[in-house]
């Protein structure tokens, strides 16, 4: 800190990885190497948890926002010409994301060191090439100096997260997961294009503290890219899929960063946000069904990854629901702690899986004595994302209650205690049927992994553990102070909490004595299995879009090409002439060009009436 | 000045010209055999134009006004300059394998489009309009016709008919925009673009500019204009179709503009529904057909139609900022464009069609070629980082200033559908296994070719600045 400033240490967190990508990129025998690509791209993630360390005790310590801009385009606005730069930008809300996308993203790369230890080189390396630049194009996003920036960093990691989910290609299953989360999000971003192009034209620049009578649409539009982002229904289709991918990129991807894009946008456009009431009442309904309806499916999925999945739409809808209703604090914070048990989570879930070689929670069971380590730090993200108090998740999503209270927004309340209530329920049934009750033949052979794989276990789950207690720095960081006082609001979501855990003890816990209670919820597991949701999707994409190309192609085929022939035939003589220059349908194109020129004639005579 | 005897505004055309006529000598001096070097004089030629584009002072006014250079006209020239010196670089392979008797013509014939083309954004009278137009089309043609089948299955096998089939249709455009100017000159008693502007405001002054208007979409396969793009792409050689696809539209668009902006656009309230109606139809139309191809160059010549419907959106804006947003778009799209078309070269070099099965797996085979497709596709598809994005945004902006919010909407949706087709190109090139493991064998040239796209794609995309100031003062010269 003595010798750097803070922009150098930012330079060197947002450029480290970004080289190493490049060397990566270039230099392919390295990359097809494999061992000494990951060694290149662990150094750079080094210096970038070096660098974002450095600066977040630097902010924590209460420094001012820093800005350095080049100037990149200069425009003509509507009040004259304006300036759109191309930089850094430093405060409490960019550096702390900046720390916590560091942790998830190096505790990720060393647990991938020993997950994917079994792939070939050349994929090995490959993998470790779109890892940094992934943490790039990340950094770029969250130290955008404003909305432009910004909006490039989140196409750059829609592109990563496309490459990385199809990393296993050769699956179809993974191309098409990828090919759809590429869809979805890219749809939704359309939203954010077309808000920064309203937001340009209405206030000349792309800054997200402008005041503007269009807050509402930019807002609006905004949102509906943040849907596709964070995987708020019915944007979160693609979300399950993405599972597709290696465990320890739906860590970090899927449920640590990437996703949390969409809610760190609305964080960062809080001025903006703050100008549309209207665009906040949404976000809090949407944010609260997704809760809702996302814990509902979480619950019935035998997939350990799916279960996760689901949890973290659940858990972005929180997030969302808090920040429609204003509450900035809760909604940030949340963020922060779900990084970090979700990605421990999903580390944790990927050490089981690469004991037992499979996705299903059936196949697992009576893990903990085999793998106390992974279990152990799994039951404590089990623990931080039920809310169980003293664990960080219990902190936040206090935070984020007690907001919706204060907001007086009762309905999403009442969704997001019920919410609180299946995450629990949902969480302990992973926890006792994986992790307890009487072991598998899968689970036989399983042991412990190396230490690259529990070592980032052990330092999330200390985050995990530990950071609900410093609610209060945090705070101070997006400047806003923090007060722990538990109300009624909490004090339910906690029994709520426990009940949930109670209840998933009392289905799935050693005993299994109420299976029959696992019965009621069947149906609802039956409409979140079939996929009802999924499908309408489909249809949308699949049968729409192709079906306008196919139906223009039928109509240029039918229409088009019969009207022509109709003309064809009533003008033999002039048909006959061309015909003995040429056959085949030369003749039509012709008369195409006649018939537009008669419909230019007809339209322009209508219009000039 | 005497403005009749100025030759400074054309300095750059003579010297156009003047290697046409170099290289008619050198094709009479060179051996036979040896003829490859023509190409070379061609790429070499045209880039040391470019560059002398920067020193010559081509401004100011010649022939009475009939011809007027300026800074609108000259971005236009060193758009055609560029692409016909990457075309030069890139295709002399192929024209040195293709066609090894027979490179003189073919370059003489394609620095004669060159001259066509660079004549026309200067042009300030209807006459100059036809010959300008004419000395474009007609060499195009015989370009697309130029590979003589002898083997039914081998490449080239389709040119015949794909150049039949633009003659055909080009006849018929001619001679209806021919008609348009004569009923625009009939209507306003002179042939020069300032009197027709002036002009009285008369139904068959209207019918002229539809007419005309009509025949000019043929240039640049405007729907429902656009027929023979599909059927010429695929079959004409490559590297013309290259050249076919971005430097005439461009000159088809500079026509319009002057017709339209220029002469008319005071009276925008008439035309505009007309060109608005074309905008959608080209729009919906390219990006839906081409969803269903099954061969590259049939794929990219839809897009390239969906792509003029972007670049109609910005001449409908009419106004001096969509005038910068056309040009800068231009720019962004021939090297992206012509890339794209060196790459399907450099893959399908001996094949008798470009189908994406070819494609599979190029990854493996051309590592390099699979990158830079990659990069051309994303920057068609208008994905941040790369030229196509801005070109992209600043259409939206254009319009949306323009109050056409419909139109934003409805170019943005179809900027996704488009994103499908690109992606699909993308992935058999990175996700399938390849037919054959045999690496890709790429020319100097080719390689110098397709390095300069991308580097334009991706540098443009980084700091457009330069681009789009340029973009800007030559868009405040226009109609000055």
């Amino acid at each position: 800190m003595d010798t750097l400033t803070p922009l150098q240490w930012a330079s060197l967190a947002l450029f480290g990885p970004l080289v190493v990508a490049l060397v990566l990129g270039v230099v392919w025998p390295l990359r097809k190497a494999g061992g000494p690509a990951a060694g290149l791209s662990l150094l750079g993630a080094t210096v970038n948890l070096a660098a974002a360390s450095v600066l977040f005790v630097g902010w924590l310590g209460g420094a001012d926002t820093v800005r350095a801009t080049l100037p990149w385009l200069i425009h003509g606005g509507p009040e004259g010409a304006s300036m759109i730069e191309l930089g850094l930008h430093l405060d409490g809300i960019s550096v702390s994301m900046l720390w916590v996308v560091a942790i998830v993203a190096f505790c990720v790369q060393v647990f991938s060191l020993g997950y994917l230890s079994d792939e070939p080189k050349a994929g090995f390396g490959r993998y470790f090439t779109w890892q940094s630049l992934f943490l790039f194009s990340m950094n770029s996003l969250v130290l955008a100096p404003n909305l432009l920036q910004l909006f490039m960093g989140w196409e750059l990691v829609g592109l990563c997260s496309y490459l990385l989910i199809g990393f296993w290609f050769k699956k179809p299953s993974a191309a098409r997961a990828a090919l759809k989360a590429f869809w979805v999000t890219k749809f939704a971003d359309m939203g954010l294009l077309l808000g920064l192009i309203v937001l340009f034209v209405h206030t000349g620049g792309f800054e997200w503290t402008a005041t503007t009578a269009a807050a509402g649409t930019v807002t609006l539009l905004f949102f509906l890219a943040v849907m596709g982002k964070s995987a708020q229904f019915p944007l979160h289709i693609w979300l399950p899929d993405a599972m597709e991918g290696p465990t320890p990129v739906s860590a970090l991807l899927h449920a640590a960063t990437m996703v949390a894009a969409g809610v760190f946008l609305v964080v960062r456009a809080q001025p903006l946000f703050a100008q549309a009431p209207l665009t906040g009442e949404v976000m809090t309904w949407v944010g609260a069904f997704t809760a809702l309806f996302a814990a509902s499916v979480a619950v019935v999925q035998t997939d350990i990854k799916k279960v996760l999945a689901y949890s973290t739409c659940s858990q972005l809808g929180y997030m969302i629901a808090a920040l429609g209703s204003g509450a900035v604090l809760g909604g940030y914070f949340h963020l922060t702690t779900h990084a970090f048990f979700k990605a421990l989570l999903f580390l944790a879930a990927g050490g089981l899986i690469h004991a037992v070689h499979s996705n299903e929670l059936s196949h697992m069971g009576g893990l903990l004595k085999r793998l106390p380590v992974t279990g152990w730090t799994f039951i404590i993200g089990a623990l931080a994302l039920a809310g169980f108090p003293g664990f960080s998740g219990f902190f936040s999503k206090d935070l984020i209650l007690e907001g919706l209270f204060d907001a007086g927004a009762y309905g999403p309340l009442a969704m997001l205690l019920i919410g609180a209530f299946l995450t629990a329920f949902y969480m302990g049934r992973v926890v006792f049927m994986a992790l307890l009750g009487p072991p598998s033949e899968h689970a036989e052979h399983a042991h412990e992994a190396g230490g690259a794989m529990t070592l980032p276990l052990v330092l999330l789950a200390t985050l995990a553990l530990g950071l609900g207690f410093f609610a209060g720095p945090m705070a101070r960081l997006y400047g806003l102070t923090y007060h722990f006082h538990l109300g009624a609001v909490g004090i339910t979501a906690t029994a709520l909490g426990l009940a949930g855990i109670g209840t998933a003890w009392i289905m799935f816990g050693p005993k299994q004595g109420l299976q029959g209670l696992a019965a009621a919820f069947a149906p609802l597991g039956r409409v979140a299995r079939s996929g009802a949701v999924d499908k309408g999707f489909a249809l949308a994409y699949r049968q729409a879009l192709l079906g306008l190309g196919a139906g223009v192609a039928w109509v240029d085929r039918y229409i088009v090409d019969g009207l022509i022939n109709v003309m064809g035939y009533a003008s033999l003589a002039f048909g006959d002439r061309l015909r003995a220059v040429q056959t085949g349908n030369v003749r039509d194109y012709v008369y195409a060009v006649v018939a537009g020129l008669l419909l230019l004639g007809a339209f322009g005579a209508i219009v000039q009436g | 000045m005497n403005t009749l005897v100025n030759f400074q505004p054309l300095m750059l055309d003579l010297m156009v010209l003047f290697v046409g006529l170099l290289v008619l000598v050198m094709d009479v001096l060179m051996p036979p055999g040896r003829k490859r070097g023509l190409g070379q004089l061609t790429a070499v030629a045209l880039a040391g134009i470019f560059a002398l584009s920067f020193v010559v002072d081509v401004s100011g006014v010649a022939f009475s006004g009939a011809y007027e250079g300026g800074a609108w006209a000259l971005f236009f020239k060193r758009l055609f300059l560029g692409a016909g010196a990457l075309v030069a670089l890139g295709g002399t392979d192929h024209v040195d394998r293709r066609y090894p008797g027979r490179q003189g013509e073919f370059w003489l014939l394609l620095l004669f489009t060159l001259v066509g083309m660079m004549l026309l954004p200067g042009a300030r009278t209807l006459v100059l309009f036809v010959v300008a137009f004419e000395l474009m089309g007609m060499p195009l043609t015989m370009l697309a016709a130029w590979p003589k089948t002898e083997d039914p299955t081998g490449p080239g096998r389709r040119a015949p008919e794909a150049a039949l089939k633009m003659y055909l249709v080009s006849a018929a455009s001619t001679a209806i925009t021919a008609m348009g100017l004569s009923l625009l000159f009939g209507a306003a008693g002179g042939l020069r673009l300032d009197v027709i502007a002036a002009a009285p405001q008369t139904p068959l002054l209207w019918l002229g500019l539809f007419t005309t208007l009509g025949g000019l979409s043929y240039k640049i396969g405007a729907v429902p204009f656009h027929q023979w793009v599909p059927d010429t792409y695929e079959g004409a050689p490559t590297p013309v179709v290259g050249y076919l696809s971005v430097a005439p539209k461009a000159a088809g668009l500079a026509a319009i503009s002057l017709i339209l902006v220029e002469t008319f656009g005071a009276a925008s309230a008439r035309w505009l529904p007309v060109v608005l109606f074309i905008t959608v139809i080209t729009l919906v139309v390219g990006n839906a057909l081409a969803v269903p191809q099954r061969d590259a160059k049939r794929l990219l010549a839809y897009s390239g139609i969906a792509q003029m419907g972007y670049l109609l959106i910005a001449v409908a804006a009419n106004n001096e900022s969509g005038q910068a947003v056309m040009l800068f778009y231009l720019a962004g799209y021939v090297v992206t464009n012509l890339g794209a078309f060196l790459v399907i070269e450099a893959v399908c070099a001996d094949a008798p069609d470009a189908d994406l099965s070819r494609f599979h797996g190029l990854y493996k085979r051309a590592p390099g070629l699979a990158f830079a497709l990659l990069i051309f596709l994303l920057s068609l598809a208008g994905i941040p980082f790369v030229v196509g994005f801005w070109a992209k945004l600043y259409v939206f902006m254009a319009a949306y200033e323009a109050g056409l919010v419909w139109l934003v909407a409805l170019g943005a949706g179809l900027s996704i559908l488009a994103l499908f087709y690109y992606l699909r190109i993308a992935k058999v090139v990175y996700m399938r296994a390849p037919a054959e493991d045999t690496p890709i064998a790429v020319g100097g040239g080719m390689r110098l070719a397709i390095a300069l796209c991308l580097a334009g794609v991706v540098g443009f995309g980084a700091w457009p600045g330069p681009i789009v100031d340029a973009a800007r003062a030559a868009a405040a010269a226009f109609g000055g």
